[in-house]
């Protein structure tokens, strides 16, 4: 990757300038991230466009208070407000535990994190692969009339250092693809969708990619209206990776203060089913969120969240731990939004860490897919959920709309499809259902959120019907 | 900065491109985040960039920068060019732009109490204060008082001529209050703010709000757990209104999706081709106003340059105007009504809410309660979801109250309404004249998602729903 401006001098410039101000201890997270983006729509590309983020995020710490600040100026003037900002914040924000930031540690190197065929992906280059999968769609069935998706080509570089010692960097590259296909029969129309996430170029298969979302808004054709009720329901894993997503969103401090307090007093109990496990491990090779160091420089490494339908651990930062006691899991990222501020796929400067699963995984088990569809009586296969939401976050109580992608399963063999359907249950039981787990691990999600997770049966949820 | 807007604009043209339009922004945005009674969070951010946006060959091209020198502007009108023409390749229609008034002028908020140069100090007691306010009972176990400031200084100019400097200053505050007896958890939460400085907060009592959120969290663990209820009068507050016209009127409102334009991501929407028809009650009209200053979603331009004005959505239950960028208006053949905007430099524009709220009717709310056999009371906006043609809708409340015979009776928690959105439309049938617009920050929408801050509202209304226990 060409980085112009030389981050680690500017890193080291900006500890330098804050111990110099008064400061304790001085955290400088450099970030340079580059995101290119081809949107879809109609068959056509809509807009092409692209950014180059690159700033620094710093804490300071100050008479026992912390203080944070973010700028895109990296000038010696533009560090010195900014540590000015973060000191004054300090001085006011005095904390009420002892607080320092992260000792070294000795990253590991996690392959297939980086592909320099994606970070020089000429744009142009970007923006053919891209329309490849409108046009395997389009090629797969002339009922497929009409397609949108995105591709997002992402390269970051990252400089960690603070004044205790901690000096590190890490780089990587992703890939984001993702097709919406609708089939039209007449007056009908379907949806099949289907969205990945690569770390390698070689993993990605524009064709592949339009192909199945084809194939499931063809497939989805003259569905039936699902009656309401308790279904046995498999989850592929575009949409099982959300039993990943949530428990290991759930097992954050911070979060169980933000949004739900659902996993808060349950360690060592049992929550689901006896072989569901739940990681946070970035050290696993080649996945979304795979990475050596957190973004607070320490090395990563595999936290068992759920062990065996156990709640073992929650995962923590620096500052988290510090509050609560604890040793910092290696899971501070700067994850969040804050409304108003551009945040990117990649990495982002403008916010404090927090304590996020960066690589959330559901360890594979030994069925295969195929096994536990010819295993499944009768039930639903789920290829998409849509607009997903905890809508009671302190009870668990889970809603989602199955757009599309609801097929039929009688006696081992997926036999048609659902109309729209939503699947109204609660997270807890679902999880406590799980009755099959195959190997088929994959990556899942979409809009930035993935996670890895293989084919998933759970023996009851309830189903109903949404058109 | 207008004379490096205007280089950025002269020299795409010249490359070739047939439209050009430049953002130049400089931003301060600052949150602060307390939980039970601690800074956890405190974030100050200074970034400054252009966002170039091209047309070439009828397709669009967009490129950011946070390096303002003449030579990075080059290169970065340069990529934004080469994407373009690297898209017009595979285009079936070019994009073309409906006229606007091209326009030079210069907006600026009204922020008497600018949040930049408030004293930390102060700005973090008010937020700890307000956070102590909450705790009303030993049975409040956890507070949250999340403050948020976005400050910005913008320079737009096109090709076509328009320059134009907005400056904006907007806050808002959200506090949560999580109460716990047992097992039973039960919480509360409340956003207020709007354009302006913080002024806003001092005028609404950020205290009461916060007493009230505190007080109210207790006083749930002591109602009862919603009934399941089919078909029903419902009759809901403002608050509830301003989530609800924002998840089915606004959204399926905006021109790209009806194009179907944001199918892989937000969806569609299923009132597609049906303009000029009715589908719903005639005590329904909805307007979205950008126009109306105080307010979270208040701007005259839009970020292509279009002046604001407000638009009729729906006028006496029949559907009317869309919202539009300049393409979407060329393609519907109608007027640009300035629904452009991007959260950043960072970010091409997409059609966005400004203010969107279902318009005051004659009745009283007392009226409506009064004249409620058998129903339910539902009070503040919770937790949304929503289909991908806002057609079927399920959003939940933050209490709600049975109505048996025109009075409020047992306090219900853990309440959602869900409906099918042409059906509740054409239930309505009482409009009151409390009109409220709320602040409603973290609309997402778009890849990469770009949450934006919006003001929505309503008065208190009533419509058939079934009613959920969640």
């Amino acid at each position: 990757m060409e980085i112009k401006i030389d981050l680690k001098e500017r890193t080291e410039k900006a500890i330098e300038l804050g111990l110099k101000l008064g400061a304790s201890e001085v955290e400088a997270y450099t970030v340079w991230n580059k995101v290119f983006t081809v949107r879809m729509a109609n068959n056509t590309i809509l807009e092409s466009k692209g950014v180059l983020d690159i700033g620094m995020g710093l804490r300071v710490i100050s008479g026992g208070g912390l203080g944070f600040s973010a700028t895109a100026d990296l000038s010696n003037d533009g560090i010195r407000k900014a540590l000015e900002n973060a000191l004054n914040n300090a001085k006011n924000r005095k904390l009420p535990f002892k607080y320092s930031f992260p000792e070294p540690t000795k990253p590991k190197k996690v392959e297939k994190t980086f592909d320099p065929k994606i970070a020089e992906l000429p744009e142009d280059e970007a923006v053919e692969l891209s329309y490849k999968m409108v046009e395997s769609a389009l090629e797969y069935d002339k009922r497929v009339v009409d397609n949108s998706g995105e591709l997002d080509i992402i390269a970051y570089y990252i400089h960690v250092k603070n004044s205790k010692g901690v000096d590190v960097s890490d780089h990587g590259t992703k890939i984001e693809a993702s097709l919406n296909s609708i089939a039209r029969n007449g007056v009908e129309e379907t949806e099949g969708f289907k969205a990945k996430g690569f770390r390698m170029l070689k993993d990605f298969d524009p064709e592949e990619i339009g192909v199945k979302a084809a194939e499931t808004a063809v497939n989805s054709l003259g569905g039936e209206k699902i009656e309401p009720g308790e279904y046995t329901v498999i989850l592929s894993p575009s949409t099982s990776t959300t039993l990943a997503a949530y428990p290991a969103f759930l097992a954050s401090p911070y979060y169980m203060k933000t949004f739900s307090p659902l996993f808060e007093g349950k360690l060592g109990e049992k929550i689901a089913y006896d072989k569901f496990t739940v990681l946070e491990d970035p050290t696993w090779p080649g996945l979304w969120g795979s990475c050596s160091i957190d973004d607070e420089g320490v090395a990563t490494q595999r936290i068992p969240i759920i062990e065996n339908g156990v709640l073992r651990n929650y995962i923590y930062d620096s500052f988290y731990a510090s509050m609560e006691g604890k040793t910092t899991t290696a899971s501070g990222f700067r994850n969040g939004f804050i409304v108003g501020v551009g945040i990117f796929p990649g990495k982002n400067y403008v916010l404090e860490p927090v304590p996020y699963a960066s690589n959330p995984i559901i360890l594979p088990s030994d069925w295969k897919r195929e096994e536990v569809i010819q295993e499944t009586k009768e039930g639903i296969l789920l290829e998409r959920f849509h607009y997903t939401r905890l809508a009671n976050p302190t009870r668990g109580d889970f809603t989602s709309v199955l757009r599309f992608g609801v097929f039929k399963i009688k006696n081992g063999e997926i036999v048609g499809a659902y109309k729209k359907s939503r699947l109204v249950d609660n997270l807890l039981n679902i999880l406590k259902n799980v009755d099959a787990i195959a190997d088929d691990l994959n990556i899942g999600g979409s809009w930035g959120e993935y996670a890895a997770a293989p084919t998933i049966r759970i023996s009851k949820a309830r189903i109903m019907p949404a058109e | 900065m207008e004379d490096l807007a205007e280089f950025v604009v002269d020299y795409a043209s010249k490359l070739g491109a047939t439209y050009v339009d430049v953002r130049i922004e400089e931003h301060y945005d600052e949150a602060i985040e307390v939980m039970n009674g601690v800074s956890e969070k405190h974030v100050v951010i200074r970034k400054k960039g252009a966002g170039i946006r091209v047309l070439a060959n009828g397709a669009w091209g967009f490129h950011s920068t946070t390096n303002l020198t003449r030579g990075d502007l080059r290169k970065t009108a340069e990529v934004a060019f080469k994407v373009a023409k690297a898209s017009s390749k595979h285009l079936r229609e070019p994009a073309k732009l409906a006229p606007i008034k091209v326009v030079k002028d210069y907006v600026k908020t009204k922020a008497m109490e600018d949040v930049e140069h408030m004293d930390v100090e102060e700005k973090l007691r008010y937020c700890i204060e307000w956070d102590k306010a909450m705790r009303v009972s030993e049975e409040v176990k956890r507070t949250s008082t999340s403050f948020s400031c976005i400050k910005t200084k913008k320079i737009f100019a096109s090709s076509e001529g328009a320059l134009i400097r907005f400056e904006n200053h907007v806050l808002w505050v959200s506090i949560s209050s999580f109460a716990k007896r047992a097992d039973l958890i039960q919480s509360y939460s409340q956003v207020e703010g709007g354009s302006g400085g913080f002024e806003l907060l001092k005028q609404v009592n950020i205290y009461e709000v916060a007493e009230k959120v505190g007080r109210k969290s207790v006083e749930l663990l002591d109602a009862e757990a919603a009934p399941k209820m089919e078909k029903v009068h419902v009759v809901m507050d403002p608050d509830y209104v301003a989530l609800l016209v924002h998840e089915i009127v606004g959204h399926p409102s905006e021109a790209d999706r009806v194009l179907e334009r944001e199918a892989a991501w937000a969806g569609t929407t299923w009132w597609k081709g049906l303009e000029g028809q009715k589908i719903g009650s005639e005590l329904l009209t909805v307007y979205d106003d950008p126009t109306i200053e105080g307010t979270l979603g208040f701007y005259l331009y839009d970020d292509e340059g279009t002046p604001a004005r407000r638009k009729v959505l729906i006028e006496d239950g029949i559907l009317k105007e869309r919202m539009h960028s300049r393409e979407t208006a060329a393609i519907f053949g109608a007027e640009p009504n300035a629904g452009m905007r991007a959260i950043t430099y960072e970010f091409i524009p997409l059609i966005r809410m400004s203010n969107t709220f279902i318009a005051k009717g004659d009745w009283k709310k007392e009226e409506i309660i009064e004249e409620t056999k058998r129903g339910v009371y539902v009070v503040g906006m919770k937790h949304p979801s929503i289909d991908d043609k806002r057609y079927n809708w399920t959003i939940s409340a933050q209490e709600g109250y049975l109505i048996e015979n025109g009075e409020l009776t047992k306090h219900l928690r853990d309440i959602a309404l869900m409906a099918i959105a042409p059906e509740f439309f054409k239930s309505i049938d009482a409009v009151a004249d409390d009109l409220e617009i709320r602040s409603v920050p973290g609309c997402g929408k778009g890849t990469p998602m770009q949450a934006l801050y919006v003001g929505n509202g309503g008065p208190t209304i009533r419509g058939i729903v079934n009613v959920l226990g969640v």
